[in-house]
């Protein structure tokens, strides 16, 4: 690695490392911010040096048949899923009555939700990536990922405004399944590792490239930085992550500060309903009127930094410029993923990782959904607007 | 080791030693070193918490806040859920309140111990709760969470299993709850004896404003009961939110004409801030107090009751 490049790097880690001293220094009893910014670099790392994009991700399974990189999906998801029930075990000792864990992305299995992951699927087919993915490419310098995120700004207000009426139609008297409920924790941990398993078998069955060939690592940092990492670790990574900010903030998603951003603007100009309705009894990514930075924001922060400076450190990191058709499809891209993400209540962190790793049904409905929208999506050549 | 480090461990094993010797010399419960019997200080809970006659109970407002870390041996209390009976706007039933109780391992010889987030709020709502079902000694941790919190002690997520207790509540006591007419009585200058005690924000009070920022607008009129005095919650504690000096709290009181010669009546939006206050009146000066918790929901949208509204802005005068 060059010396410049490492100087870079490094100092985007100091940075980040004193930054969140700074936060944790600012309040002796509230430390989310600067753990919100800790898990945020990690993250940023992890999705960086693992290329966890779940649009690429999907794409290469469905065009190319390359579908190894989905057990870093599924990966996640199951160490998610061990570590939560553990988590749960403390939060909810008794999972049978009527109260769920707190904060857990649990979300009623609605139409809109179905809806919302359609258009998200879409979104990531048009802009090519899902909001993590736009956050950490951006970090990388593909600077498509700017119309995206400020389409999603679109989107996210476009969610606020309609949600009065689909809250009312029909996400109000939508069940919320939970599988704890009826198989407990140990029961329900059971049944996802053996439907994962299920997955994975699959997967490498419908695989047509094999392991990839890796050369031994020159030092620490190659071996960090250097090269992609495997499935397994990407994805036990980014599931350990996941289960952290649970224990100690809230669970794993990106698009709350995003949410938040358009829905402030949208109050203060007056064009949002005075109130919104069942908002605050949804668990999920839901922006707030807020002008102060937000935990999630501090997560963002710390997302895109760390993947600025994996990156710098791998040699990934080169300024691409959109073409105008690229930056237009992004844009239109990202108002469907915004306004997916906001009827949906989550992204595919938010949701598909984090309502999945609680066993929450409507997680594997999203995921299942957005999967299914991208396959047609890339069948019908969407993808190609770069 | 660092000093501090090494301060907390001296301060445990010391906390250990005294607690383990205060239940054996002295009995249970009996060695609380607050000025105010129903107050303990947070070093008194943290010898304490091996005390099996001690059981201890976080009331918080937000979700997550017990379940991500608190007080060893605490069980958790829903103020939402498990202090009020949602469907009748009212508070929690004798009988589910008992059954929760007793799965918390209180018995009627128990020593509870409340504490929460927010300036203990909820609990000081909870030792009300307490008291109306006759539980005998139940106290509030001063500076509630925060305070334990900045003070270095130790927080767990562990939920702790414990043995059902035999507490048995009593009929809810009538003497410590107001009601609408009660109030109306007072509004409409009957009953000219009872002291009314608002303890919102002077902007509510005067009628300014219709909520606090942030809260929904509940009543349709802004403005107070006719003759309450406003004396905010908030002037009854410290920066670290302990409770002031009983002297201190006294002077307040009698500044604003409240000296616990006559019965008082407090009360706030929805009737949680004013729990705080009924507490620092009835526990820490032992004045007469009842808390009216249907409070300005309840009394400013009543029809045909008199309110006052100094700020000039009841509905239908713009």
């Amino acid at each position: 690695m060059s010396s410049k490049r490492f100087i870079i790097s490094a100092a985007v880690f100091v940075g980040i490392a004193v930054g969140a001293w700074v936060l944790a220094r600012s309040s002796e009893l509230d430390k989310a911010p600067a753990l919100s910014l800790l898990f945020g670099a990690a993250l940023g790392v992890a999705l960086e040096c693992g290329r966890f994009c779940f649009f690429c991700i999907f794409r290469e399974s469905i065009e190319e048949r390359k579908t190894r990189a989905l057990l870093s999906i599924i990966t996640a998801l199951a160490v998610g899923a061990i570590g939560y029930s553990i988590v749960f075990g403390l939060y909810l000792p008794s999972p049978s009555g009527e109260g769920l864990p707190p904060l857990a992305h649990i979300s009623p299995v609605s139409i809109p939700l179905i809806v919302g992951a359609v258009a998200f699927g879409l979104g990531m087919v048009l802009s090519g990536a899902c909001i993590s993915g736009h956050l950490y490419r951006l970090g990388e310098g593909w600077l498509r990922s700017v119309p995206a995120l400020i389409g999603s700004l679109i989107g996210f207000g476009l969610g606020f405004i309609t949600w009065n009426s689909l809250y009312l139609g029909m996400i109000s008297e939508s069940p919320v399944w939970w599988l704890p409920r009826s198989l407990g924790y140990g029961g329900s941990l059971a049944v996802t590792l053996v439907v994962l398993g299920a997955l994975a078998w699959v997967i490498l069955k419908m695989d047509r490239y094999g392991p990839e060939h890796r050369e031994p690592a020159r030092s620490v940092v190659d071996a960090v930085f250097g090269r992609r990492w495997t499935w397994l670790a990407s994805g036990s990574v980014v599931g350990a992550i996941g289960v952290l900010a649970y224990l100690r903030v809230s669970p794993l998603g990106v698009t709350s500060q995003l949410s938040t951003v358009s829905r402030t603007f949208l109050d203060g100009q007056g064009l949002l309903p005075e109130v919104m309705h069942g908002i605050d009894v949804m668990k999920g990514c839901i922006g707030t009127v807020s002008s102060a930075i937000t935990n999630n924001g501090w997560l963002v922060i710390g997302l895109v930094a760390a993947s600025f400076a994996s990156a710098t450190a791998g040699g990934r990191f080169k300024v691409v410029v959109p073409s105008v058709r690229g930056s237009a499809t992004g844009l239109a891209g990202g108002v469907l993923l915004g306004w997916g993400a906001m009827t949906s209540l989550g992204c595919t962190v938010g949701v598909l990782l984090s309502g999945t790793q609680s066993f929450a049904l409507s997680g594997v409905v999203f995921g299942a959904v957005v999967y299914a929208t991208v396959v047609g999506g890339v069948k019908l050549g969407l993808h190609r607007g770069e | 080791m660092t000093t501090s480090t090494k301060n907390r461990v001296v301060r445990s094993v010391a906390a250990a030693i005294v607690g383990l010797t205060g239940f054996v010399v002295a009995g249970p419960a009996s060695a609380s070193t607050a000025t105010t019997p129903n107050i303990v200080e947070t070093s008194w809970l943290e010898s304490n918490l091996n005390n099996p006659k001690v059981r201890v109970i976080e009331v918080s407002t937000d979700p997550g806040v017990y379940e991500k870390g608190h007080i060893p041996g605490a069980v958790n209390f829903r103020w939402h859920t498990d202090f009020v009976d949602a469907v009748n706007r009212d508070i929690v039933q004798r009988k589910r309140f008992q059954d929760l109780v007793q799965a918390a391992g209180i018995s009627t010889d128990s020593t509870v111990v409340l504490y929460g987030d927010k300036n203990n709020w909820f609990a000081a709502w909870g030792v009300w709760i307490f008291k109306t079902y006759g539980a005998k000694d139940v106290r509030i941790l001063n500076g509630g969470r925060d305070k334990w919190v900045k003070e270095g002690r130790a927080l767990t997520p562990a939920v702790p299993a414990v043995a059902k207790g035999n507490f048995t509540a009593t009929t809810a006591d009538r003497k410590l709850r107001a009601f609408l007419p009660d109030v109306v009585r007072i509004g409409r200058k009957i009953d000219r004896k009872t002291k009314l005690v608002d303890i919102r924000s002077a902007d509510e009070f005067s009628g300014k404003i219709f909520a606090p920022a942030g809260f929904q607008e509940l009543a349709i009129r802004a403005g107070h009961i006719p003759t309450a005095k406003n004396v905010p919650w908030s002037t009854a504690v410290n920066s670290d939110g302990s409770f002031k000096s009983p002297a201190e709290l006294k002077k307040i009181y009698a500044d604003a004409g409240i000296t616990g010669k006559e019965p008082v009546i407090v009360y706030c939006r929805i009737g949680e801030r004013a729990a705080h206050t009924w507490f620092v009146l009835s526990q820490i000066l032992g004045y007469e107090v009842r808390l009216y918790d249907g409070s300005w929901t309840e009394y400013g949208n009543s029809v045909g009751v008199p309110i006052a509204n100094p700020a000039g802005t009841v509905w239908g005068r713009g």
